[in-house]
């Protein structure tokens, strides 16, 4: 038994080695998913909507100023619109379809915060923080993905600068 | 050990249990092992694995792992299809509605998120319960979420002994089909529990015009013997309403008002608002032969047989009209003879009845005399309220403290169950219809209730799963869930609320009033006003206009019906502000067929409902059955209690199985052993034992009730001849007092009520305080919070609060044994005096967030941290689970997650809150003083450009509070209600002297009595060094 274990045991020391080489080396960037670009089931172009025709972010994510969510847009939020619009699209038929039956769509989450955390978007929008600090230009992007790290590091760093007048007890965002 | 033996001293002042108060080896090692066992330990503890190995092995593990995860796995986002204009992402709503629990109406808030109710909180605006809330209606949102409630109608297939069961899913239309057509054949009986809804009542009496349909009365905990006793005296069939809040001197013999009788959670509020230590403050004397919530809350307290509940009464009758000659009826033959009569059995009592007497006829008109509940359910009942609403009356309570001009028990019913009975073995009923209770589980077999259920053609029942009633009828017509369901109620006469459907009917389910609707139509002869509602909803809406809002149109300030109907659907109340009946005429020939009882030698029985489980109807909600009797602190199961003595006869050991048998009935049950419990009487809880009640209780516990016994169709529940035989085997009762001894230092403080007004915090012990600590700048806010020992009665409705609003995991049995509960709040429960004659004191515990916070400096990766607000946080995802705060936290209300709890069973996920984080295996949490509300409530005053006032964020304990003993609030705002109370001289802060400076601070209990069970006791342990005293 003894035995078995001193083996398992210099493998785990050999192993740890390995990992902290890999983390310290920058080989994989742990679970930070910056740059993480999934395919949406509907090519919904933010270039397009808030790019070209200049919709403002507050008119689809409605909540941003008010709660802790920015929240997705609901369907009849894209129906206000594509009721008219555009509605020779196979896309835009996806859509409607999907409102019609009530069965909603599932997007890809792109921005997903690690366990235990809680941002807060009204918090930031009040204290004047532009949506691109942390989501990058979204009005280029054609297809969206993650811009910043959302790693703690990147988060507090903001939240030292003297200028931000931000909290940085444990509990401004883990409760 | 064996309990005979001389107890050794000195014995603690404070105790918690009987192995403490005798320095039980076991005890004590136990109290010495902080964790009660490691997961990795064996039972021997030799071939468990070893620290080292396992941590080699993790090691290991940990490499090979962490190579595999390089990405989060993906999710998705659902928005809505179609939002509703009301539902935000993030911000609850809340919906005014009323809940009710056999005849306690309330009104609740119930918090909805995305559409989902996930907790229920009480309506400020109700005047019944004013915020306040029970363990029970809490309990509620869980009974909605119950995984093994049917999904839809059902359809037993039963041959002629209604045995042979097979259950098959039944089509709504078909079910009316088989139901009408069976109804048509006429002899219809409905039997229905304690209805408290005006438009309910309506629909009832226009499906029995309908249908012929004869009604019938009964609850599983039923009152009828207390609105009999008010026909004798006063000639009408109510139940009063008592008005606590004017009583400064209130007897409660053998009634559990304060825990389980009819409307406990007004009777606590009231009970707490005359609580207050200064000269109005009210007195408790309590006649009990348990130990109850009420017993523990008492001044003053004696022990008696239920047997004895009339002597208590009687005596105190013939003390104020035989000797001292006073009241009008002093110079009534009929009454001297028959008080005379019970002279005799006086003696034993045991109680000052002269200083009792003149006490009530001091406070006569404010004063209260209670009696009544299971464990008063003896056969002389009827006698027994019949003197106490005499001697009310002679004490001029009628029309003050006693209002019974209410409407009667049961509106429009033909009788109660005994008179169902006859019509059953009659033959005089082809079609039952059973709704709101439960009698096959709560009726003993010598009722022959299930015999006669055989000369029914059809019974139909509307329960929601197969329990004991559920199995023997034909059809279930599932109905709804309160939260899903329309409704109304009236608390009290005049009291009207609201009940609105917070969430869609999750199952193919249908409200009890729809069935009834559809039934009445179908027979043809429908009143107009039942043809003309669509459906329940139609019907409510129109009774309402038609009768409610037309009577009470000048107390609202609607313009229209329809004004009206949306502001009673936000505000939830309709207060039409009914004065007092006045007194009313007593019948005075009430007291003259009253004789002494046949005294009995052997045990005898109390059959009593518990705080958590009530009349079992909600025995499959996890929270009900962990939560620890108030009492006993025992979880998961009932057990027959014995007072010490005759547990020392016995030779009974704590667990050990005792076989009750009163008549033929016998069951076999652990035996408990109750400090402050009358000799000769086994106590024994009701609402265990479920057979078909759920997976979570099934299995647990004995029925209590199969020992009632059945005269005369009433059910008696007390004061039975039980022999007690003791069996060998033994269990351990799942019990979670002793896992937290507080080693009898200072922890609560009690004051008679002449020395608190003298020196208020005058028992108390203060220390001189030095800190090896700079301590901490709180620039903004700092939180705190205090806890008023004085109004606390331990009813444990904190407890519950804060496990639905904190997502708090129930552990089982199993694990409550192994010491490892996970309440954040907990309540303590000392006995203060000599075991026999003990007194109780209360105390709510939770994380003292103290400014040397001890877990703070201990923690290895700073998990645990002081925020700039005062409160000490929890960071779930830096916790690695060392429990080395656990070890110094001096007030041990820190929980660790042994496994995965969040785990729950589908549909129970639903009733988490979003807001709270759900932790994972392997972390420590404990009380966060709600910081997600501390947060939201801040945040919302931002956005708002608004200032935050004294009062706006309540923690979910403070706000179930019956009687407001939490508050909560900012330290740094001296006008702020909680400083004010920091800065009072009878407040102090746990284990003082240890100077971890706790934010939170308890006052003192106030005793309204000339003297403590105890002399103050300032600590246990003695002080390190001379000269520490300030």
């Amino acid at each position: 038994m003894k035995k078995i274990l001193g083996v398992v045991a210099a493998a785990g020391v050999v192993g740890l080695c390995v990992w902290v080489y890999v983390l310290t080396t920058n080989k994989i960037t742990m679970g930070y998913n910056q740059g993480y670009m999934p395919d949406q089931p509907i090519p919904f172009e933010h270039k397009l909507h808030a790019g070209k025709l200049q919709i403002d972010c507050k008119y689809c994510h409605t909540s941003v100023e008010v709660t802790r969510h920015a929240s997705i847009p609901s369907l009849n939020v894209c129906m206000n619109c594509h009721m008219v619009v555009k509605t020779d699209s196979p896309w835009i038929q996806k859509i409607t379809e999907a409102y019609n039956s009530g069965k909603s769509i599932a997007w890809n989450k792109v921005h997903l915060l690690p366990d235990h955390v809680k941002f807060n978007h009204s918090m930031h929008i009040r204290a004047g923080k532009d949506c691109t600090t942390c989501h990058g230009n979204v009005a280029e992007m054609s297809k969206i993905y993650q811009n910043a790290s959302l790693a703690m590091g990147w988060c507090v760093n903001c939240h030292r600068l003297p200028e931000n007048h931000a909290p940085i007890t444990c509990a401004t965002c883990h409760y | 050990m064996d309990n005979t033996e001389t107890q050794p001293t000195p014995t603690p002042k404070y105790w918690m249990s009987l192995e403490q108060w005798r320095k039980d080896p076991e005890f004590i090692k136990m109290a010495e092992t902080e964790f009660l066992s490691s997961p990795l330990q064996s039972d021997d503890g030799q071939d468990g694995w070893a620290r080292r190995e396992f941590l080699k092995l993790m090691g290991a593990s940990l490499a090979l792992t962490t190579f595999g995860c390089v990405r989060r796995p993906a999710q998705k986002i659902i928005p809505y299809a179609k939002k509703p204009f009301d539902v935000i992402h993030g911000i609850p709503n809340y919906y005014a509605s009323s809940s009710v629990d056999g005849h306690e109406g309330i009104g609740i808030l119930v918090t909805t998120r995305d559409g989902r109710p996930i907790k229920i909180e009480g309506n400020p605006d109700h005047p019944a319960n004013k915020g306040g809330m029970s363990v029970r209606a809490h309990s509620t949102i869980l009974k909605l979420y119950d995984p093994d409630r049917f999904t839809s109608a059902k359809h037993n297939l039963q041959n002629k002994t209604r045995s042979n069961r097979e259950t098959v899913n039944v089509k709504w239309e078909d079910l009316d089909k088989g139901v009408t057509e069976q109804l048509k054949k006429g002899k219809v009986a409905l039997l229905m529990g304690t209805n408290l809804s005006p438009s309910t009542a309506a629909l009832v009496e226009d499906f029995s015009s309908a249908t012929g349909a004869k009604v019938y009365h009964y609850d599983d905990i039923c009152y009828s013997g207390l609105a009999a006793g008010q026909k004798a005296s006063y000639g009408s069939e109510v139940v009063p309403k008592y008005n606590l809040e004017q009583a400064k001197y209130i007897v409660a013999i053998n009634n559990d008002f304060l825990g389980t009788w009819l409307t406990p959670i007004r009777f606590q509020r009231e009970f707490g608002a005359r609580r207050k230590a200064n000269a109005e403050m009210n007195k408790l004397v309590v006649f009990e032969p348990l130990l109850t919530l009420t017993g523990s809350n008492a001044d003053e307290r004696y022990r008696i047989r239920p047997s004895q509940s009339l002597d208590v009464v009687m005596a105190i009758l013939n003390e104020i009209v035989n000797v001292r000659k006073q009241s009008r009826f002093s110079g009534d033959a009929n009454v001297q003879r028959t008080l005379g009569a019970f002279s005799k059995n006086q003696a034993d009592l045991g109680f000052n009845v002269a200083e009792v007497a003149e006490q009530l006829w001091k406070n006569r008109g404010q004063s209260l005399v209670l009696t009544g509940g299971l464990s008063a359910g003896t056969e002389d009942e009827a006698a027994l309220h019949a003197a106490t609403n005499f001697l009310n009356s002679v004490l001029e309570n009628d029309g003050k403290t006693i209002d019974g001009s209410g409407a009667p028990i049961a509106k429009g019913a033909k009788g109660q169950l005994g008179e169902l009975l006859t019509a059953l073995n009659a033959k005089e009923v082809n079609t039952l219809i059973i709704h709101g209770c439960n009698p096959i589980y709560s009726l003993p077999a010598s009722s022959k209730f299930r015999e006669a259920l055989g000369n029914t053609e059809m019974v139909i029942y509307t329960g929601d799963r197969n329990d004991e009633t559920g199995k023997l009828a034909d059809y279930l017509a599932v109905d709804h869930h309160p939260l899903e369901n329309w409704g109304d109620l009236e608390s009290y006469e005049g009291v009207y609320s609201i009940q609105q459907p917070t969430i869609r009917p999750l199952y193919d389910t249908r409200a009890f009033q729809d069935s009834l609707l559809v039934w009445t139509k179908a027979s043809g002869k429908a009143s107009t006003r039942s043809k003309g509602a669509a459906t329940w909803y139609d019907y409510l809406h129109t009774h309402w206009k038609d009768s409610i809002y037309s009577a009470h149109k000048g107390k609202s300030n609607a313009g229209s019906f329809d004004d009206f109907w949306i502001e009673l659907l936000q505000v939830g109340v309709l207060n039409s502000g009914k004065a007092s009946g006045g007194s009313r005429s007593l019948a005075s020939n009430s007291l003259n067929d009253i004789k002494p009882a046949q005294r009995r030698s052997g045990f005898e029985l109390a059959l009593y409902p518990t705080i958590g489980l009530g009349d079992g109807s909600m025995a499959n909600v996890p929270w009900l059955m962990e939560f620890p009797d108030p009492v006993t602190k025992i979880t998961w199961e009932n057990y027959a209690s014995f007072s010490i003595k005759d547990a020392v006869q016995l030779k009974l050991r704590e667990g050990q199985f005792v076989k009750l048998t009163v008549g033929d009935h016998s069951l076999e049950v652990p035996a408990h052993i109750q400090p402050g419990q009358a000799d000769g009487v086994v106590g024994l809880a009701v609402g265990y034992g479920r057979v078909g009640g759920g997976k979570v209780t099934d299995g647990y516990g004995v029925n209590g009730f199969a020992l009632a016994k059945m005269v005369n169709g009433k059910r008696v529940t007390a004061g039975l001849e039980t022999r007690v035989e003791t069996l060998s085997r033994s269990t351990k009762l799942a019990c979670v007092q002793d896992h937290h001894s507080m080693e009898g230092r200072q922890i609560v403080i009690e004051e008679t009520l002449q020395d608190h007004i003298k020196n208020p915090g005058g028992n108390v012990h203060r220390h001189k305080l030095t800190s090896m600590w700079s301590g901490h700048e709180y620039k903004g806010r700092k939180w705190g919070m205090t806890i008023d020992l004085n109004s606390c009665t331990g009813c444990g409705a904190c407890m519950v609060a804060c496990q639905s609003e904190n997502n708090i995991p129930t552990v089982g049995k199993e694990y409550i044994l192994t010491g490892r509960e996970m309440y954040w709040i907990r309540v303590d429960r000392y006995y203060t005096g000599t075991p026999e004659e003990p007194g109780v004191v209360n105390q709510p515990v939770t994380c003292m967030h103290c400014d040397n916070a001890p877990c703070e400096t201990v923690c290895p990766v700073a998990a645990t941290t002081h925020s700039d607000e005062g409160t000490n946080d929890m960071i779930y995802n830096r916790c690695v689970g060392t429990r080395y705060c656990s070890n110094n936290c001096p007030y041990k209300v820190r929980r660790f997650n042994w496994f995965n709890y969040t785990q729950l069973q589908e549909p129970r996920n639903l009733a988490l809150n979003p807001e709270v984080t759900q932790r994972f295996r392997g972390v420590m949490e404990k009380c966060t003083f709600c910081i997600h509300r501390i947060k939201f409530h801040t945040y919302r005053a931002k956005i708002e450009d608004k200032k935050l006032k004294d009062g706006d964020i309540k923690t979910a304990c403070q706000q179930s509070c019956p009687t407001d003993a939490i508050t909560f609030g900012d330290l740094n705002d001296p006008n702020s209600e909680v400083a004010k109370l920091f800065a009072a001289p009878s407040s102090y802060a746990l284990l003082e002297e240890l100077n971890t400076k706790p934010a939170v601070r308890y006052h003192v209990k106030v005793r309204n009595s000339d003297h403590l069970k105890d002399a103050p006791v300032h600590h246990g342990g003695k002080h390190a060094e001379a000269g520490e005293h300030s």
